[in-house]
């Protein structure tokens, strides 16, 4: 039984002849998720648990009014995503989200927080 | 049919790994921003690539008296194409009777085609249609652990996530629902060897998740501990309904009601869940479920991890907002 065991164990991982990867989960962003800051920020910035890749990887970010306040193209580097913010004064801020780990898995989430309130 | 040998059964779980694929590769269960682990009752409304390794369970038969009983299985799901996706199983169950002799074998083999209907980004809603075989005679029907007939078992699945409520709901949005409904009918309606019918049956289950994941990366980061943030706490149903050709057998509804945890990692998930029986034809006390799953896409997203067939050789699409 053993020997079988081991044999199968060594088919499985033979055949994984690759590097792992994965999906690209929000690990935590600035400002936080839900959180409440007394001034707008000038950016938002995402780190993810893996590494983008910054051609498919994007972030946009509305304001109060509803309209786009991201100021110009993500920056991605590694794991980090940000995007400059325009004035927009306090109230509810909508973060949208989307990843392509170097893998090419994709993932995409969405989050609020508030300003001033 | 003849019952297959351990090493067949291993042979046929690798068959699907050797032929590798090379075409780019999506997910598991990810819908929008949803992620629906991989229940250990029921199944997922995903087709996947995934791999349980192994599932144990130990439990107390409805027998009187009650038999102890250990199930360790596995299943390899591949996907063949992006929506379509086969699955392999089985399992070796231990019988224990107070007093009396063990039991021990291979359950039927199972297969399960599966097609994905829909998985829809917005509403966090996946809607998938599969079709279970067990193969008959596959496993110790000798001693009533496989049957000497094969079952099939067409069924739907579906996930539904709660993220799409209005932004006042709060945390109410990390909660998701799972289920899964299917109709068994046995390839033959009388078991001439037991001198018994062989019933058809309603066989159903559902879920309840909390996704502490979702509540951290979609609605409020509480900066809790990391190992918090990796778990989906929920409570699984799984139940089986006679509903014809039952003649001189228990008419009576069967299953478990399973509270329980997942945690969930990069490239796996654990799972640990109690096994509640609903009722005293369903076992005597509690028993456990317990789950080490795979997310073969992850782990070799350019080899396993890929669709057998059809999968976009070309680049991922530019997202638009």
């Amino acid at each position: 039984m053993r020997l079988r065991i081991a044999t199968a164990s060594a088919l499985f991982l033979g055949l994984a002849t690759t590097a792992a990867g994965a999906h690209a989960f929000l690990d935590h962003a600035n400002p936080l998720v839900g959180s409440t800051v007394s001034a707008a920020p000038h950016e938002v910035s995402l780190s993810f648990t893996q590494n983008l890749e910054p051609s498919f990887s994007t972030v946009e970010v509305t304001g109060p009014t509803g309209a786009r306040v991201d100021a110009g193209k993500s920056q991605i580097s590694g794991n980090t995503m940000r995007v400059g913010l325009k004035p927009a004064g306090p109230g509810t801020y909508h973060v949208h989200w989307h990843a392509l780990s170097v893998d090419t898995h994709t993932t995409q989430g969405s989050f609020t927080f508030q300003v001033g309130q | 049919m003849p019952r297959l040998s351990w090493c067949s059964r291993a042979c046929a779980l690798a068959l699907l790994f050797i032929c590798l694929p090379y075409s780019s590769a999506l997910a598991h269960c990810f819908v929008g921003a949803r992620f629906f682990p991989a229940t250990l009752a029921i199944d997922d409304p995903c087709v996947a690539d995934e791999l349980s390794l192994p599932t144990v369970s130990w439990s107390k038969t409805g027998d009187v008296p009650p038999a102890a009983e250990w199930d360790i299985s596995a299943e390899l799901s591949k996907r063949i194409t992006d929506d379509l996706g086969i699955s392999i199983g089985d399992t070796w169950t231990q019988i224990s009777p107070p007093g009396g002799p063990k039991m021990a074998g291979f359950a039927d083999l199972e297969t399960t085609l599966q097609y994905q209907l829909l998985k829809n980004d917005d509403h966090e809603l996946a809607m998938l249609l599969g079709l279970i075989f067990d193969w008959g005679g596959t496993g110790a029907s000798n001693s009533g652990i496989g049957t000497p007939y094969s079952q099939i078992t067409p069924t739907f699945y579906f996930g539904k996530g709660f993220g799409d409520l209005p932004d006042d709901a709060g945390a109410l949005r990390a909660f998701a629902v799972t289920g899964q409904v299917g109709y068994m009918f046995p390839t033959t309606s009388y078991n001439v060897a037991l001198n018994t019918y062989n019933a058809q049956a309603l066989v159903y289950g559902g879920s309840i998740q909390y996704s502490m994941p979702y509540l951290k990366s979609e609605i409020r980061d509480y900066q809790l501990p990391d190992f918090i943030n990796h778990l989906i706490p929920l409570v699984e149903a799984q139940l089986t309904t006679p509903t014809a050709n039952n003649f001189g057998n228990s008419p009576v509804t069967t299953g478990t009601v399973n509270p329980g945890v997942i945690y969930v990692s990069t490239y796996y998930q654990v799972g640990l869940e109690a096994q509640i029986p609903v009722n005293r034809a369903s076992g005597t006390g509690v028993g456990f479920l317990g789950q080490l799953h795979l997310y073969l896409d992850d782990m070799f997203p350019h080899t396993i991890g890929q669709p057998l067939l059809g999968g976009s050789g070309a680049a991922p699409r530019q997202p638009s907002f």
